[in-house]
């Protein structure tokens, strides 16, 4: 505490718990003072009256929503999704990623086959594919394109129903599983994705 | 305030199913809201100019992460509120007042110029409290919530906020008694 | 080579398979030992193409040889030990169940958590399925005791396999909340438990019947 600091009863009259008539006489300049702080408040209501046009411009920048992921939900109940909040410094990279599955069958028979989307959030990637037991692990075999500006890679691809393995690799050589998605050891140090179809 | 006739989620709900232009319905809304927090988070109407305008664009990006559509001014503010956290706090000696005092002086004419100077005093001031210091301040004695009402906004306690506050009104006295 | 011709079937098959699917994939080195670790797998009734498989990813992820090494060594070893359990629980299945086995025992269930999940007495195509999500749902963090009770439920009450590859989803919707995976399991595990004893829910539209899958040889 400082040699400045308020009495405890002036804060509640800051606070506006108790009025000025409720403090004792000698704390009374004091809750003047703190009255002549808040008078000092500056309450002026600010406009932008240009924000609009400008908001609206920068939208129109952005890709449409028809290509976005989540347009493309077509049974929402039947999707799996985990993602992390949006990130704000722009210095972390390639954190967030999404696996969905699209167009799932009706749970009549097991289905033989089922639609995955991949997704990575890697704004500084040049270059970003997915290997696994689907493709002979061929970091080259499935890229995924990059959608807009915001960083976001995805790729749709149909795989047989049953187990695979997968992991992205970023600019040709940076393995990097998928965080969302459960992890297993791939048996040299690292860690491999799990998709359970 | 003019009676709302289509709800937020209504709104949100559009804009994802990809009617952009309906987004502008929650700017005009929602665009003078929370003008008057950022300026005085930030110090001056042009950073707050800046972090809104952010925000929004910011919004429409994640408009599929708004977990309630009917509650998007409540989501949203806290995408302001982190973009205000975010900002560096500017140098105290690049003058940041210009357009705050321009909007003070044309609504506030009749008063001298020591209501002027005392403003500008205390909000210099506010610019020394931590950002979460200088937000419950705000909150409570500009934009006029209650602690409970900033409590569940931020997710917080009561409790935690006074004792930030109380901070807050000792930082400033001290900032206060040596300007003058 | 008139010894070639006493080899199982299946053994045959593999020494034409693997040098087709390694073919300038892996090193000759590692070729050689995928071989000498398929054949041996075959001999036993052991699937191969985990082995080939941990090979080339091995081989493209620049991992030096003597590190896939160990690694097919252990491939090999989960395969045994999966066969191993299966066996134990007297289950009649194949090596894709073998495979199941091994990739639940990877994610870090053991022997008995996969004798156990065989024992449930579920068709021996939903016990593959099963086995699967036990190894996905220890992926995801749920202990293994707490797996292995909530999949030994949901086989148990008889529910199709499209469920039980629901769970790993729902367990990760709820840690999304907050909830622990352990405790997530739990939950689901009770809810399934009761299930089984009522039997389906009558709202839920009733699927059709599985078609029976053929006796395995």
């Amino acid at each position: 505490m400082t040699q400045r600091a308020f009495h405890p009863l002036v804060k509640l009259l800051l606070d506006g718990d108790i009025t000025l008539a409720d403090l004792p006489a000698d704390l009374r300049a004091e809750g003047e003072e703190a009255l002549r702080l808040l008078g000092a408040i500056d309450r002026t209501p600010v406009q932008f009256p240009g924000m609009t046009q400008r908001v609206m411009q920068a939208v129109a920048q952005r890709p449409s929503r028809e290509r976005t992921l989540w347009h493309r939900i077509v049974e929402p109940r039947e999707v799996r999704v985990r993602f992390r909040p949006w990130l704000l410094a722009p210095a972390l990279a390639a954190a967030a990623a999404f696996v969905i599955w699209l167009g799932r069958p009706a749970p009549v028979a097991t289905p033989t086959a089922v639609t995955v989307r991949f997704v990575l959030t890697a704004p500084d990637a040049r270059e970003v594919t997915v290997a696994g037991t689907f493709n002979q692990w061929d970091s080259h075999a499935t890229p995924l394109v990059r959608t807009g500006s915001t960083g976001v890679w995805t790729a749709t691809i149909t795989l047989p129903a049953g187990q695979h393995q997968y992991a992205f690799v970023v600019d040709g050589q940076r393995w990097v599983p998928d965080p969302a998605a459960p992890a297993v050891d791939d048996g040299f140090g690292r860690r491999n994705s799990v998709l359970t179809l | 305030m003019r009676p709302e006739t289509v709800g937020d989620g209504e709104i949100v709900r559009a804009v994802l199913a990809g009617d952009r232009e309906r987004y502008a319905q929650l700017v005009e809304r929602y665009r003078d809201r929370y003008a008057r927090y950022a300026a005085r988070m930030l110090g001056s109407a042009d950073a707050a100019e800046d972090a809104v305008q952010d925000a929004f664009v910011r919004a429409y990006d994640q408009l599929a992460q708004c977990k309630d559509p009917n509650k998007f001014v409540g989501w949203f503010f806290l995408i302001l509120r982190n973009r205000c956290f975010a900002e560096r706090r500017r140098n105290r000696n690049s003058a940041p007042l210009d357009a705050a005092d321009t909007v003070a002086a044309v609504e506030r004419a009749d008063s001298g110029t020591e209501t002027a100077e005392r403003r500008r005093a205390l909000q210099h001031a506010l610019l020394e409290l931590t950002p979460d210091q200088r937000e419950v301040f705000v909150l409570k004695h500009v934009e006029g919530l209650s602690y409970g009402e900033i409590a569940e906004r931020l997710s917080t306690s009561v409790a935690s906020l006074k004792m930030r506050m109380h901070r807050a009104y000792d930082k400033l006295r001290e900032e206060l008694r040596e300007d003058t | 080579m008139i010894a070639a011709l006493a080899l199982p079937l299946a053994l045959l098959a593999m020494q034409q398979g693997i040098p087709d699917r390694l073919a300038g994939r892996v090193s000759p080195e590692i070729a050689a030992l995928v071989h000498e670790l398929g054949t041996a797998a075959a001999a036993r009734g052991l699937p191969i193409d985990p082995l080939i498989q941990k090979a080339i990813e091995g081989s493209a992820k620049g991992i030096p040889a003597e590190r896939v090494a160990m690694a097919l060594r252990v491939v090999a070893t989960q395969l045994d030990t999966a066969a191993g359990a299966l066996r134990d629980a007297g289950f009649a299945g194949d090596t894709v169940a073998i495979a199941a086995g091994a990739f639940a025992l990877t994610a870090g269930l053991t022997g008995r958590d996969i004798a156990q999940l065989a024992r449930s007495g579920a068709q021996p195509s939903e016990v593959i399925v099963g086995l699967r999500v036990a190894g996905t749902l220890v992926a995801l963090g749920v202990p293994p005791a707490e797996t292995v009770a909530l999949v030994s439920a949901t086989l148990q009450s008889g529910r199709p396999a499209g469920d039980l590859l629901a769970l790993p989803g729902q367990v990760q919707a709820q840690m999304a909340k907050g909830i622990r995976p352990a405790q997530a399991a739990a939950g689901l595990a009770r809810a399934a438990a009761a299930q089984g004893r009522r039997g389906p829910p009558p709202a839920r539209p009733q699927p059709p019947p599985h078609p029976v899958p053929p006796p395995h040889p």
